[in-house]
Formats: structure tokens, sequence, C-alpha cells
């Protein structure tokens, strides 16, 4: 099946500074590799097999991440911006998909912190999705994922078109060499623009205010670890949980 | 004044979800993606009408998106609340489309502002609280609280023709790996993530576990990066997901990854020499401390 992978479509929470104001500073803009985003990848190549595998990235980071992790073509909207929305995030992806030709399948990092795009990135598409996948595959011309879903796992199977979004159960363990990296660079980069895919670029949202929440911090015991360890025990039993 | 819509898909924060949808002044409705127990279940949780789409026990809720969306997108709400789960985020992503709504993951609090929607918001992982509005539709997967059900009425519930779900197929359901494994039933959890140096050192830890008749977990580095601990029992978002009366991470910085899977847990208690770690923002309990100290001082505190 022809599959489009979505990597690295969006800022790195981490690259966030909260200030003691509740204000934030972004020290690192650009669009990073999540950390579902590997995961997705394996699954796209189980799916794609011998089949056509597009990556597609969106904004200023380096398109090259998926090339050196064997994907061999890739598509860049160069100028998409982060938008807090993440329906408008989702349309730039959905328009660039609509420029790939033949796509069975989109395979994108479940992303906790922006967990409206794969969804709202299917709604525009108006194909089905489904998400918190662990692993996919495909037989008899139907793509089946495996997901946990409370102490079960379910095996489910759709028929494409179909978006996947995929949770990572572990990070990416083998990151490639310089080998890798090298021949990432000889694999051709398709640098579109938004207005060449049809996209806007239009917040719909607009940030107001931000503050830090009000947390009831631990009660926490400091000091000798013996007098800190009677206290604590003690406190756990006047809860009565010993 | 503006009405809103909540879509549910399981019966956990049926009543928070309703109240959130009721920050926008005006009527609640709900649908139900589910058997007829949840949509009874939604229906005594505080929404004032339930429209309940039956779901085939070998379609999951995804499937019934497309008429879902429909349903939702021809009565134009300004707003949709719906559960930050995989499958309410399918439904609540399809209903976005339809609607041409922006979709705001992590909502707390909604109000309506004369033309605009004012949605509260957890960002970066709960680190900071975002005011965002807009004019137009809005559609937020919510992050807040769970709460009590309003009143005592029950809202009447219709059921809804459905005939055109996707082809999406449930084929098998068996138990995750581990999901027998004693932690996920234990009143107890010691539970050991980096801040242990060596792999003998779980000794100390299992001697704490042993003294409070408690299950060992771990973090996901120590079970999956290490492999000192089964796999089974790593707690967390993609691990296990536990609700013990007692949960003490020892050396455990609490990312929120780690603490998605003792969201259940009654008590949390933190032992970390770090005193700016993440647990000691989310726990209950802690003590600030080198846990080859602080894990003995334990042991005997409890009269091992």
């Amino acid at each position: 099946m022809k599959t489009v992978i979505v990597y690295k479509w969006a800022r790195n929470a981490e690259d966030a500074a909260v200030r003691s104001d509740g204000s934030v500073d972004w020290r690192n803009a650009k669009m990073t590799a999540g950390e579902d985003d590997f995961a997705a990848l394996e699954a796209a190549k189980a799916i794609a097999g011998d089949d056509d595998l597009v990556g597609l990235t969106i904004g200023d980071g380096d398109a090259s991440w998926a090339l050196a992790r064997g994907v061999l073509q890739a598509v860049s909207v160069t100028d998409a911006p982060h938008l807090t929305d993440n329906a408008s995030t989702a349309a730039i992806i959905a328009a660039a998909v609509r420029q790939i030709e033949g796509v069975d399948v989109v395979v994108i990092g479940d992303s906790e912190e922006y967990a409206g795009v794969p969804v709202a990135l299917a709604g525009l598409l108006g194909w089905p999705a489904v998400a918190h996948v662990g692993s996919a595959a495909v037989s008899d011309g139907r793509v089946r994922i495996i997901r946990k879903q409370g102490r079960n796992e379910q095996t489910i199977s759709i028929a494409a078109p179909v978006v996947i979004a995929v949770s990572a159960a572990s990070p990416e363990k083998n990151i490639p060499g310089m080998k890798e990296q090298l021949a990432a660079r000889k694999r051709p980069i398709t640098k579109l623009t938004l207005a060449a895919v049809g996209a806007g670029c239009d917040d719909r949202l607009s940030s107001t205010a931000t503050k830090l929440p009000e947390t009831t911090a631990a009660r926490v015991f400091a000091g000798d670890p013996a007098a800190a360890a009677a206290q604590l025990v003690a406190a756990l039993r006047g809860e009565g949980v010993l | 004044m503006s009405h809103a819509w909540i879509i549910v898909t399981e019966e956990k924060q049926v009543a928070a979800l309703t109240l959130a949808a009721r920050g926008m002044g005006g009527r609640v409705i709900a649908v139900v993606v589910g058997p007829r127990a949840l949509a009874d279940a939604t229906a005594a949780a505080g929404p004032d009408e339930v429209k309940w789409v039956e779901t085939s026990q070998d379609r999951p809720p995804e499937a019934y998106a497309g008429p879902v969306a429909r349903m939702i997108a021809a009565d134009a709400p300004r707003a949709v609340v719906a559960n930050a789960t995989a499958e309410g985020r399918v439904l609540a992503g399809m209903v976005a489309a339809r609607l041409g709504a922006a979709v705001i993951p992590g909502g707390l609090k909604l109000s309506a502002s004369g033309d605009k929607t004012v949605v509260e918001r957890a960002d970066l992982d709960g680190k900071v609280i975002e005011t965002v509005e807009t004019t137009g539709p809005v559609v937020t997967f919510y992050a807040g609280d769970d709460a009590a059900n309003e009143g005592s009425s029950c809202a009447s519930i219709e059921q809804v023709a459905a005939d055109d779900a996707a082809d999406i197929k449930v084929e098998r359901v068996e138990p995750a790996a581990g999901a027998d494994a004693g932690i996920n039933k234990a009143a107890v959890v010691v539970s050991v993530g980096r801040g242990l140096k060596r792999k003998d050192d779980l000794e100390i830890v299992r001697g704490l576990a042993d003294v409070l008749g408690a299950e060992i977990g771990c973090s996901m580095p120590v079970a999956d990066d290490l492999g000192w601990v089964e796999k089974e029992r790593y707690v967390g978002r993609s691990g296990q997901h536990i609700a013990p009366r007692l949960y003490i991470a020892v050396g455990i910085q609490g990312a929120p990854q780690h603490m998605e899977g003792v969201r259940g847990a009654k008590v949390v208690v933190g032992i970390n020499n770090d005193p700016d770690a993440a647990i000691f923002k989310s726990a209950d309990y802690g003590i600030v401390g080198d846990l080859y100290e602080v894990v003995p001082a334990l042991r005997a505190a409890l009269g091992e």
C-alpha cells in the first residue's frame, strides 16, 4: 500500500522554558522529531512493504530525518508555521497529502501534546482513523493494527484509505550513523510551500494568557533520613494506607 | 448562552465532560457511542439529552465517526467536548472537520464571552495553563479532574440509526501482556527509576516492598533500556495503568508519561534526591534524600 509517513510536524514541548510568571519561552522553535515519530515510521514501513513510502514533513526542521532511516523520498512544506490550533496544522498536512498521488495510508505519531492533529487530519481527509496504535501490518488487502486498550490488546482491521496514529512504547534505540546520514543527503526532498499545496496558515486561536497551574505540592520531609522516614510513616498511617 | 455537545465512548469522566460543556452556558447534549448501559450511565451523569448510537460487537466506536460527525454538525454547536481517549479523539476529529472547528487538546474549562468561545487548557505536559479564544466553533479533549454527577434526574435517551459505519472491524481482543501481573491488583506498589545505580541495588527496593507486602514496579527506562525489571511491571503511558492504595516512587523523576500510569492511585509518595523533581509536584508526600539512605530508613520506620 502506498504509504505516507508524517514526521517532524511539531515543536518539542521540552524545548519550551516556562518562566516563573507562567509565560513560555521557546528556546528552539524548529519542528523536531516527536517521541512517537520513530514508532510511526516502523509501522509505516511495515504497511508499505515493497510499495512506495513517502516522507512528509512541515516547517523548518531537517527533512532528512526519515531519509536517514530508510525512506527513499520526502516532501517538505517548508514555510508551515507552528500553530496553536491542531486542526489548522492538520489542514496543512492534509493539503500536502493531497499533493501526493494515490496514497492509501497516512501514518503519523500519536503525539500526546498535539493529540488533535492526527484525528483532525483524518477528519479533513474524510478517512477513517485509529489512534494509540502499537504496531501495524497488511494482510488480505487490509491494514491490521494492534493497540492496547486498558488491560486488553485489540487487533483491528481497516480498509484503506486510513490514517493510523501510532504511540511509541519505547524510544528509538539505534540512531542512524554517519553512513546513513550521508546516504540521506542524496535522497530527493521535494520542497513545497503553503501556497503550492493550497493551505493557509491562519491560526484560529488567539492565546490571551498563560499561567502556572495551581498545584497541591507534596508534603515533603527532608533532613535526617530516619526522622523523615518516621514522619512519612506516621502520615501514611494517618491516611489509612498502611 | 450556547449549547454544547459531549462525545462519550466510555463511562469515565462523563459528569466532568458535562460540567465542562455546561460552561458554555446552555444545554448539553451527549452523543453516546457504545452499548445501552453506557447510554444509561451517561443519562444519569447530567446532560440534558442523550443521543445513543449502538455499536455492534465487532465494530469499534471509531467506525461511527462519519454518522456522529454529521449529526453534531447539523446542530452547529459552538463547542464539543470529548475524552482524550483514542476512540473519543477520532470521533471528535471527524466532528471538527465537519464543523470547521479549531481543535484544542488539554481542555479544562470552557466559557462563552459574546461571540467568543474561551477555553482554558493545560499545555506543555501540564506545566502551563493557557487561555485561548476564537470566534469559531471549538472541539476540545478534556484533561481536567473527574466530577460528581449533576443532580439526580435522568436525561431522555434517543437511539439514532447509524447504518453507514466505516469498514473497521475488531478481530480479536485478548489480555495484554502482563495484564494478569500482580502489579495490576496490588494494594501497594513500590516503583523504581533511574535513581537506582546498579541492578543489584534492586534488592534494597525489594526489601521495602517485602515489608509493605507490595509489588515492584518501575519507570520505562528501567524495564526498556536497562532490562532490570520485567517489562510487564513498567508503569506509565504505554505501560501499566494501576490504581493501588499506596504508590511509592523511588528514584523516579515523575515525568507526565510515568504519572499517567498511576492516576488512579489513592496516595502517591516520591523519594528523590532532587528537590525540584517533578514527582514532588504531583505526589501527596515526599522525602528529599538519597534513596540508598531513605529506603533502609523507611524499612526501619515500618518496623521490619
